[in-house]
C-alpha cells in the first residue's frame, strides 16, 4: 500500500491486492448537514471499502446495473458526491468543513436570482458568451466521401472566450462564489499555466488576492505564462519538491488551503477532486451544452447526433455533455491523449489504460502501476497531461453512456495543422486531440449526421511547440538567430563531411603552418567549392575559430601523416 | 533620407500647400477644396473627404480600382452577401463583441480624480475578443469574400503588428484562397508569434527590409505585377479610393453595435468615444456611426513614441503635413524636403507615417480631437488594465487607455466613455518582458 508523504495530500493509492486500504480519516463522519433539495436526499449507505476487492466491485456493478440504462434515473452525483462508485470526498478532516460549506453555498446560489443574473452578465460582457456554434464548411468537405455523403461538422467556439479557452467559465463563477463566501484570498495550482492565467484574470477582475502554485520545472518551461500571471497581479509561487511539476504544485496548494481555509478559496480547474468540485465545475461549464442545445435547435431544428470533446481532467467535455446525458440518442465521445502511443508507457489515456483508485480526493480511473504508484503521464499538450480523470467520466464510461478513445501526439499535431489550414482557426493542442479523432469517426457516420465538437481553446499558446515538430522551415536545433537568418535568406548555409574536413585540416596545416581545429576545418573545407565561383580579387574573410592541438590525436587516427 | 519605397509607378508624394493649412514651404500645386459639400459627407464619388483622399495612382490601376468600387457598391446592397457576411461575423468571428463596463477601472479614476460624485463611467468595446485577437478580422473577412467573388485566387496583404496578416491568413484559409503577407524585418522580430501563426494558417510570409510602410509598398508592387489573379487586401483606411471607404464600412459594425448596446445598457448614446490611431481603422470603425451625432465627442490617440520632440514617434496629425502617400492625400510625417520620416512606437500597429484621409478630414473639420500618448504611458496603461480588469490589452490599444488619466477629470459625473479595446496583448508579452515589466510585482 502506498500513500504520498504529505499529510495534506489528497492522494491515496489503491493496491491491486485484496488488502483494504486504510484511510487516514473516514469521509463518512457526516457533520451537521442542512437538508438538501429533495431531488438529492438519499440514505447515507455508502460502503467504506474502496479496495479492488473483486466481491466489492461485483456488488457495485450490480448496483449500477440496477440503476438501469435510463440516464434520467442516475444520481449525478448522489448526496455523497458519488457517481455510481466514483467520486466521493477522500480528504483530511480539516477540509471537510470547507467542502460542505462550499456545497451548501453552491446549492443556495443555484436558486439565487441575483447571483445568477450577475454571473450571466459577466459571462456575456466579460467572457464574451454566448460562443458561436460554427459550421466548419471546409472540414465537412474534407470528410465528405466519394459518393458525396458525410457528416456535418460544427465547432462550439470556446476558443473565442476571453483568455482563449473554456476554463474562464468556471474560474469566473468560482471567483464570484468565493466573494459571496466572504473569501478574499484565492489559490490555485497550474501546470502549463493556462488555469493559472484564467484564475489570475478573474482575481484581477474581482479584486481578489491571488496565489498560484506552479512546479519550478513548469515555471521555466512556461516563462511567458508566469509573466502573464504576474502582469495580472497574481503571485506565482514555485514548488521545488518532488518532480517540481503539476502534482507537486497541487499538493502544495492543498497544504496552503488546509492552513488558510477560513480566508481562502481553492479554485480547482477541472471536474476532478473531492465533492463538490466535480459537480460544481461541471455545472459552471454546463452553459456550453445549454447554448449548444439552443443553437442546434435554431440552426437545424434538432439535436446534435454526436458530441466530441478532448478529455484531460474532463471539464470541457462535461460542460458539453452534461446537458445531453439524458438524451440517449445523442452519442458522446471523449478523446484522451495517447502521447507516444498506448503501448509506449508514455501517454495520458486514463480511461483506456487506467485502473480505479483514489487521487486528489476522488475515486476515479487513474494511471497507476502495480504498486499503486501514480505513473507520470505524457502528452504533448499540457492540459491533457493528467494521470487521473474526473469521476463522472469514469461513471459515464462504465455505464456505457459515453465512449472514450485516444489519439497520439503525432495525430494531434496533424490535426492542429489541418484545421489551421482548412478553417483558419488555430486549435489548442488539447482540442487537436478531439479534432484528430474525426479522422476515425467520420467514415463511420451516416450521411448528414451532425457532429458538434467542443473547440475548447485556441492554439496561439502552442504555436512554438508545434513549429518545433512540424518543420515549417524553421530549425530550432541550431541557434534561433541562424534559423532566422537562413529563413530571411540573409545567410547561406552549406555543409561539409568529416572526410572533407580532415582533408582541409591536413591541407591548411601543410600550406600555412597553422593547425586548425576540426570545427574550423569545416569552414576551410568549404573553400574548395566556394572559391571557384568567386570573382577575381574577391576578399574572403574566414573565421579561424580555433586551433587544432586538441584534435591532433583524433586526426592521426584517420590520416596518414 | 531618400526613401525608395514610395517612388514607384507614380505613387509619388507631393508636399501640397493649401492656403487653409500651412503657409510656409514651396508651393507645388493647389488642390481645390470642394465647397459645395456637406461637411459630414464623407467619400464623394472620387473618394474625397474634403480635400483629402482621392486616387493618386498610375493609369494601370484605375480600371482595377473602378471594378473594385463597383463590386463594393454592389455587395453593400446585395442581400446574399450581407447574409453570408453577417453569419460569418457571428459564427466565425464571434460578434457581437460585448460593451463591457470596466467597473474597477472606473473606480480607479474616480478615486484619483475626485472625492465626491460618481465620476464618469468607462466602457470597453471588446474587439480583443474577435477571432484572431483584434478588430482586423472584420475587414479581412469581408474583403476576402469580395476577392472570391471577383474570381481572384490569390490575396496579398501587408502587415505591421501582424494582426492584419493573421486575420487575412485566417480568412483566406476559411475561403480557400492563396495568401501572401508582406512584413517588415523589424516587425517580424518584434511580433514573431504572429509570424508563426500566419504560417500555420497556410500563408506565405515574405520579409521586406524595414517596417510596415515598406511592406505596404512591396505588397502593392506584388499586386500590380499579377493583377488578373491577385487581390490586394488593405488592413486599414489608407490607400486610393475605394480602400478607405471600404475598410471603414466593414469596420463600422463596431460603432453600429455600440449604438445598440449603449441604448440597451443606459438608454442613451456614449458621451465620448476614444480609440488609438495608427492609420485609423479601429477608430473609424467606432466613430463612423456617431459622426453625425454632434453631442458625441470623438477622441483619437496617436503614438508619441519617445516624445514629440525626440523625432521618434508616429504622431502624424500632431506634427505632420499634408501630402500624397500610397495613393491618397492625407497628413503624413515628412521632412522639409517632403521625404517620408520613419515613425516609431512601441505599439507596432501604430507605426505608420501617414493616416487615413477620412481621419485627416475629421481633424481639419474639427469634428474629432486628436492627442498623443508616449511609449511609457502606453505601457503603464497596459499594466493598469491587466491588474484592474484582468484584460491584457494590445500595446496599440493601450495608447487609447493611456489618455483616460487626463480625460476623465475633465468629464462630468455619469459621463459615458467608450474606449475601443481594439486588440488583445498576448502578442506583446515579449516586448513587455524586455522592458522589464512588471519586475516590481511579486
Amino acid at each position: 500500500m502506498a500513500t504520498s508523504g504529505t499529510a495534506s495530500s489528497f492522494r491515496t493509492s489503491v493496491s491491486a491486492s485484496s488488502r483494504l486500504t486504510h484511510l487516514r480519516s473516514s469521509p463518512f463522519k457526516v457533520p451537521n448537514f442542512t437538508p438538501l433539495p429533495s431531488s438529492r436526499s438519499h440514505s447515507f449507505s455508502v460502503s467504506c471499502t474502496i479496495a479492488k476487492d473483486p466481491t466489492f466491485l461485483m456488488a457495485e456493478a450490480e448496483k449500477t446495473k440496477a440503476a438501469g440504462s435510463d440516464p434520467t434515473l442516475w444520481k449525478r452525483p448522489d448526496s455523497f458526491g458519488r457517481f455510481g462508485k466514483f467520486g466521493g470526498k477522500y480528504v483530511p478532516e480539516t477540509l471537510m468543513h470547507a467542502l460542505s460549506e462550499l456545497e451548501t453555498a453552491f446549492y443556495s446560489l443555484a436558486t439565487d436570482d441575483d447571483f445568477q443574473r450577475e454571473l450571466a452578465g459577466i459571462l456575456k460582457d466579460y467572457v464574451g458568451r454566448e460562443s458561436p456554434l460554427y459550421f466548419a464548411e471546409r472540414l465537412t468537405e474534407h470528410y465528405r466521401r466519394e459518393n458525396g455523403e458525410g457528416p456535418l461538422i460544427y465547432l462550439k467556439r470556446e476558443d473565442l472566450n476571453h483568455t482563449g479557452a473554456h476554463k474562464i467559465n468556471n474560474a469566473v463563477a468560482q471567483a464570484l462564489l468565493a466573494k459571496r463566501l466572504g473569501k478574499k484570498r484565492i489559490i490555485a495550482e497550474t501546470g502549463a499555466g493556462q488555469h493559472g492565467v484564467a484564475t489570475a484574470t478573474v482575481c484581477a477582475r474581482f479584486g481578489l488576492q491571488c496565489i498560484i502554485y506552479m512546479g519550478a520545472q513548469d515555471m521555466e518551461r512556461q516563462a511567458l505564462n508566469v509573466f502573464r500571471m504576474r502582469l495580472l497581479g497574481a503571485e506565482v509561487r514555485g514548488v521545488h519538491s518532488g518532480t517540481a511539476t503539476l502534482k507537486d504544485a497541487t499538493s502544495e496548494a492543498i497544504r496552503d488551503w488546509v492552513t488558510n481555509v477560513e480566508t481562502t478559496h481553492y479554485i480547482l480547474g477541472s471536474v476532478a477532486g473531492p465533492h463538490p468540485y466535480p459537480m460544481m465545475v461541471r455545472d459552471f461549464h454546463a452553459v456550453i451544452g445549454k447554448e449548444t442545445r439552443r443553437q442546434a435547435m435554431e440552426k437545424w431544428g434538432g439535436k446534435p447526433d454526436v458530441l466530441v470533446a478532448c478529455v484531460g481532467g474532463g471539464s470541457n467535455a462535461m460542460g458539453l455533455f452534461h446537458e445531453f446525458v439524458d438524451d440517449t440518442e445523442v452519442r458522446m465521445i471523449g478523446v484522451e491523449a495517447a502521447g507516444f502511443g498506448l503501448d509506449s508507457g508514455k501517454h495520458a489515456a486514463t480511461l483506456t489504460k487506467g485502473d480505479v483508485g483514489v487521487l486528489h480526493g476522488a475515486m476515479s480511473y487513474l494511471l497507476q502501476d502495480d504498486d499503486g504508484q501514480i505513473i507520470e503521464p505524457h502528452s504533448i499538450s499540457a492540459g491533457l497531461d493528467y494521470p487521473g480523470v474526473g469521476p463522472e467520466h469514469s461513471f459515464l464510461k462504465d455505464m456505457g453512456r459515453a465512449e472514450y478513445y485516444s489519439v497520439t501526439d503525432e495525430e494531434a499535431l496533424e490535426a492542429f495543422k489541418r484545421v489551421s489550414r482548412l478553417e483558419g482557426i488555430i486549435p489548442a493542442l488539447e482540442t487537436s486531440h478531439a479534432l484528430a479523432h474525426l479522422e476515425k469517426l467520420c467514415p463511420t457516420l451516416p450521411d448528414g449526421a451532425r457532429v458538434v465538437l467542443n473547440f475548447s481553446g485556441r492554439g496561439d499558446k502552442d504555436v512554438q511547440t508545434a513549429i518545433k515538430y512540424l518543420e515549417l522551415g524553421l530549425h530550432w536545433s541550431t541557434g534561433p538567430e541562424h534559423s532566422f537568418l537562413k529563413e530571411m535568406g540573409r545567410v547561406e548555409y552549406y555543409s561539409v563531411t568529416d572526410e572533407e574536413a580532415l582533408e582541409a585540416f591536413k591541407r591548411v596545416s601543410r600550406l600555412e603552418g597553422i593547425i586548425p581545429a576540426l570545427e574550423t576545418s569545416h569552414a576551410l573545407a568549404h573553400l574548395e567549392k566556394l572559391c571557384p565561383t568567386l570573382p577575381d580579387g574577391a576578399r574572403v574573410v574566414l573565421n579561424f575559430s580555433g586551433r587544432g592541438d586538441k584534435d591532433v590525436q583524433t586526426a592521426i587516427k584517420y590520416l596518414e601523416v | 533620407m531618400s526613401y525608395e519605397g514610395s517612388h514607384f509607378l507614380g505613387f509619388r508624394h507631393h508636399r501640397v500647400s493649401n492656403v487653409l493649412s500651412r503657409t510656409s514651404g514651396p508651393f507645388l500645386g493647389y488642390v481645390p477644396a470642394r465647397t459645395d459639400e456637406n461637411p459630414f459627407l464623407r467619400g464623394d464619388s472620387n473618394g474625397r473627404f474634403g480635400k483629402f483622399g482621392g486616387k493618386f495612382v498610375p493609369e494601370t490601376l484605375m480600371s482595377c480600382l473602378r471594378d473594385l468600387e463597383d463590386e463594393f457598391n454592389f455587395v453593400l446592397s446585395d442581400h446574399e452577401f450581407q447574409v453570408e457576411f453577417t453569419a460569418a461575423l457571428r459564427d466565425y468571428v464571434g460578434r457581437e463583441t460585448p460593451l463591457y463596463f470596466a467597473e474597477r477601472l472606473t473606480q480607479h479614476y474616480k478615486n484619483i480624480a475626485r472625492t465626491t460624485g460618481d465620476g464618469p463611467e468607462i466602457y470597453l468595446k471588446r474587439e480583443d475578443l474577435c477571432h484572431g485577437g483584434s478588430h482586423k478580422i472584420n475587414n479581412a473577412l469581408a474583403q476576402a469574400m469580395i476577392a472570391r467573388r471577383l474570381g481572384c485566387s490569390r490575396v496579398v496583404a501587408a502587415t505591421g503588428s501582424g494582426q492584419h496578416g493573421v486575420a487575412t491568413a485566417a480568412a483566406c484559409a476559411k475561403l480557400s484562397l492563396e495568401c501572401t503577407v508582406f512584413m517588415g524585418t523589424t516587425d517580424i522580430e518584434k511580433q514573431s508569434s504572429n509570424v508563426l501563426s500566419m504560417k500555420l494558417l497556410g500563408a506565405q510570409v515574405k520579409s521586406v527590409q524595414g517596417t510596415f510602410q515598406d511592406a505596404s509598398s512591396e505588397a502593392i508592387r506584388n499586386w500590380v505585377g499579377k493583377l488578373e489573379t491577385t487581390y490586394y487586401l488593405p488592413g486599414t483606411v489608407v490607400g486610393p479610393h475605394p480602400s478607405p471607404v471600404m475598410v471603414r464600412e466593414f469596420q463600422s459594425v463596431i460603432g453600429k453595435e455600440t449604438r445598440r448596446q449603449a441604448k440597451q445598457l443606459w438608454g442613451g448614446k456614449p458621451d465620448v468615444l476614444v480609440a488609438c490611431v495608427g492609420s485609423g481603422s479601429n477608430a473609424l470603425g467606432l466613430f463612423h456611426e456617431f459622426v453625425r451625432d454632434e453631442d458625441v465627442r470623438l477622441v483619437g490617440v496617436e503614438a508619441a513614441g519617445l516624445g514629440l520632440d525626440s523625432g521618434k514617434h508616429s504622431a502624424t496629425l500632431a506634427v505632420g503635413d499634408v501630402g500624397v502617400y500610397h495613393g491618397s492625400m492625407s497628413y503624413l510625417l515628412q521632412d522639409d524636403q517632403g521625404q517620408i520620416l520613419r515613425p516609431h512606437s512601441i505599439g507596432v500597429g501604430l507605426e505608420y507615417p501617414g493616416v487615413g484621409p477620412e481621419i485627416s478630414f475629421l481633424k481639419e473639420s474639427g469634428r474629432a480631437e486628436f492627442c498623443t500618448a508616449t511609449d511609457q504611458e502606453a505601457i503603464q496603461a497596459c499594466m493598469l488594465l491587466s491588474r484592474l480588469e484582468g484584460i491584457i490589452p494590445a500595446l496599440e490599444t493601450s495608447h487609447a487607455l493611456a489618455i483616460l488619466e487626463k480625460l476623465v477629470p475633465t468629464l462630468r459625473d455619469g459621463a459615458k466613455v467608450v474606449v475601443n479595446c481594439s486588440g488583445r496583448g498576448d502578442k506583446d508579452i515579449n516586448t513587455l518582458i524586455q522592458r522589464g515589466m512588471p519586475s516590481s510585482l511579486c
